[in-house]
Order: structure tokens, then sequence, then C-alpha cells
């Protein structure tokens, strides 16, 4: 599992690769410290290359939005792949997120 | 000028810091005790007298003051309420918090005969404890401070004097602006009672006796009516429930007809059983231990819109609904289509 974080103007982009499940969840939520700080960005949660997310992978959406909020930044999930899809969906997360 | 304002003013420029530093204390404490009285105001301002405004006061009336002590608007701060009936409480709140100089204090609402109108503010001129100088605070609504405002700027922007005639008129509209105030202030009391009363039935659980709005979904909300669904998905998994706002499914039940809390009590019973089916075919098979306090009331939408024939475009429309327009509610509407009918949900 490998997270990048890309700055692009306004944007903070973290694209993931890879199977975000429980293992991987602890250096992803470190990796993803940078969009916790983040004051009035949009942040984006590129998911192009992801492959699964597990509860922990979630938690992890789950905590960026929460400190987003509370900095005034906007997050925006992209290109989930089915499976993904599925998962916010059947948690009932899906209407929480904007996706695209 | 002469010598004794020369002194004052002398005394002034050294006292600035002191001033600064009370105006920070001063803005500071208001602010701290408003937000601890729950009480929600248009504006706090304040600002330290320059010294030009000052020496003016002093030309005029400088040998009434022996020193800077006797100023008692070098400092002054105002708060500008929404409501009339918050200056009052606002006012209670102050004479708690600094040391009130009676004497000198104005209530100018009490100062208009009965057929008069026009400056309406109440001001206090308080002590800030460790503080050697008074300050003057100003409380008045936003429709006073709009009046007070435009009354100052006409009347005092040209300084030719205003004739007698536009100054009946600038009064005229404080008496209108004070109805307006009056009316604001009743305005708020009614919905607030209107409110109670509808947290009332709810709770007594007279739910067709409330219409469906805002207010009163909101209000159906705090009963928590999807508690006991949500506990059940919860139970497939063992999950946490996370809390996430529901207000968004009241446009949902008012698509789906409903007029009262009553028609969507209605739904809720009705659908919850089929509704954990479908979570428990979707999470059955998974270790998701995570779910959202808006699964339950999201999977209740879902089987009703499909028992009421919307099919996928249907549940597009709702996904629409909830989410926003995006051309990936077609993918999960399709998704959910076909896990509906595994379990034949249709």
């Amino acid at each position: 599992m490998k997270t990048e974080i890309v700055r692009n103007g306004e944007q903070l982009i973290a694209k993931f690769a890879g199977r975000l499940d429980t293992p991987a969840a602890v250096q992803t939520a470190e990796d993803v410290k940078p969009l916790l700080e983040a004051e009035k960005k949009e942040l984006i949660l590129d998911c192009t290359d992801l492959e699964y997310i597990s509860s922990s992978g979630l938690r992890i959406f789950l905590s960026v939005r929460k400190e987003a909020s509370a900095h005034g930044s906007k997050v925006v999930v992209k290109n989930i792949n089915d499976d993904i899809r599925q998962v916010f969906m059947m948690t009932g997360f899906i209407s929480l997120f904007e996706i695209q | 000028m002469d010598l004794h304002t020369e002194m004052l003013l002398e005394e002034y420029r050294d006292a600035i810091p002191v001033f600064e530093k009370m105006e920070a204390e001063v803005v500071g404490t208001l602010r701290e005790a408003l937000q601890r009285n729950g009480l929600i105001v248009m504006a706090i301002e304040s600002r330290i007298k320059t010294e030009e405004s000052l020496a003016g006061k002093l030309a005029l009336k400088g040998a009434k003051y022996a020193t800077l002590s006797d100023i008692t608007d070098v400092l002054g701060a105002r708060i500008v309420t929404f409501y009339t009936d918050d200056v009052d409480r606002i006012a209670a709140m102050v004479e708690q918090l600094f040391e009130i100089d009676w004497k000198n204090s104005v209530d100018k609402r009490m100062l208009h005969q009965l057929d008069s109108f026009g400056y309406n503010s109440l001001h206090y001129i308080c002590k800030m404890p460790g503080y050697e100088y008074r300050f003057e605070l100003q409380l008045r609504t936003t429709l006073q401070h709009a009046w007070a405002s435009i009354n100052h700027d006409i009347g005092y922007k040209t300084g030719v004097e205003i004739p007698r005639e536009y100054l009946r008129r600038i009064n005229r509209l404080a008496g209108i602006l004070e109805m307006a105030d009056d009316e604001f202030s009743r305005i708020r009391t009614e919905i607030t009672d209107y409110r109670r009363r509808v947290q009332q039935l709810v709770q007594n659980g007279k739910l067709d006796d409330v219409q469906l709005d805002g207010d009163t979904f909101n209000s159906y909300l705090q009963v928590r009516p999807f508690d006991a669904l949500n506990k059940r998905i919860a139970a497939i998994n063992q999950a946490e429930i996370e809390e996430v706002p529901l207000m968004r499914y009241l446009r949902v039940f008012v698509a789906f007809g409903c007029k009262t809390l009553g028609d969507v009590q209605r739904l809720v019973k009705q659908y919850s059983e089929d509704a954990y089916r479908l979570a428990r075919h979707q999470l059955g098979n998974t270790d998701l231990d995570i779910i959202s306090s808006g699964v339950g009331v999201q999977n209740i939408c879902i089987v009703c819109i499909l028992a009421m024939g919307g099919g996928k475009l249907g549940l597009v429309r709702f996904f629409d609904a909830i989410n926003g327009h995006n051309t990936q509610n077609e993918a999960i509407a399709e998704l959910t289509y076909e896990q509906a009918k595994n379990i034949q949900l249709l």
C-alpha cells in the first residue's frame, strides 16, 4: 500500500495505491497527516489505484473528513472502483462524502 | 488649546497601552460570557477614542473633567443584538461582569415620552476590576444600530443643521423600526413555543398531529427513530456506529408523499424488517465493523422505493437526493437493485 501526497494550488491530493487493509492502515494514517492539518483546502482522496478498503481504511477517510470540516476544507473522493463503492454504500457512508 | 486640555491629552497618550490592554480584556470577557450564556449577537465592536476626537470633546467641555479618569468613553464597546429581548438579557449579564457606574449609565429607551421616537440604546458606564479607567458599553439591536448609524451619517456628515421636517421623518422611521424590533422578538418567541409543542407531541408519540417539515423532522430525529434498526444492523458484524447528519432524508420522505411524522413512522415500521434483510445480505459476508447512523434510514428508503415500484430509476433519484446529482449514482443504484433482487425484495 502506497500513499503519495501531491500539492496542486489550493488542492491537496492523496493518491492511494494498493489495498488499504488493517495492517496498511497504521502507515496510511501517518501518511495522510498533512491533510488533517490543511486549512481551507480542497482535499482530494484519489482512489484510482486503490483496490480495496477495510473498516480501518474507512476510519482514516472519516478522520480526514472530520478534520477537514473543522479546518474549513472540503473532501472529494475520486475514482473509486465498484468494490469500494459498495463498501461506502452498504455502510451508509456514501451520502457523507462527495464522490466523483 | 489651554494648558488643562494639553495635560489631559498628555495623560491620554501615556495611558493608551493601558486602554489597549483593557479593550482586549473587556472584549474577551464579553465574548466568553455571551458564549457561556448561549447568546448569539450580531457584533461586538470596540474602539479607543482617537486623540483628535478626544481633543474635540475637550474643546467643548474640557473644564468638566479634572483628570482622564473622569472621561468615561475613552474606551467604548458595543454589543449589537439581533433581538430586543436580548438587550435586557445581556444587560443582566454585564451587571454581573463589571462594576456599573449607575449614576452615569443611561437607558435611552426609558427617556422617550409617549409621543416621541428616536435613539434607543442602553449605555452602561463600567469598570473592569484592576483598572483605574472606566469604559462605556452600548447595547442596542441591529435595527437600532442601523437607525443610529444612518442618523449619525445624515446629521453629522455635513455639519449643517438639519431642518425640522427631515428630523421628524428620521424619527418616524425610529418608530417603525421599534415596531419591527418588537415583531421580530414576538416571532422568535412564537417559533420557540411552536418547537416546544412539536417536541412534546413527538415525545408523547402523537406523530399524526405533527406536520412534516424541517423543524418537526429535526425533532423527530432527536427521539432517534432509526436507532433500533441501526443497532440490529451493527450487530451483524459487531460494528460501531458513527453518527452522521440525517436531515437530508427529509426530502426523500416528502417525495414519498409523507405529510405528517405519523406517515414517516408508518414507513419506518413497515419497511424496517426488509431494510435489515438488505443490510444483512450486504454486510454479512464482510468484516466491516463500522457503519454510519444513516444506514438504517438509507435502507428503509431503498426498500420503500422498490416496494412502490420505483425500480432502478427511483433508486438513482434517491441517491441523487441524498448524495447530490452524480454520475456515480447510477452505478450505485444498479448495484443496490441487483442486491435487492438477490433477496427477492422486488
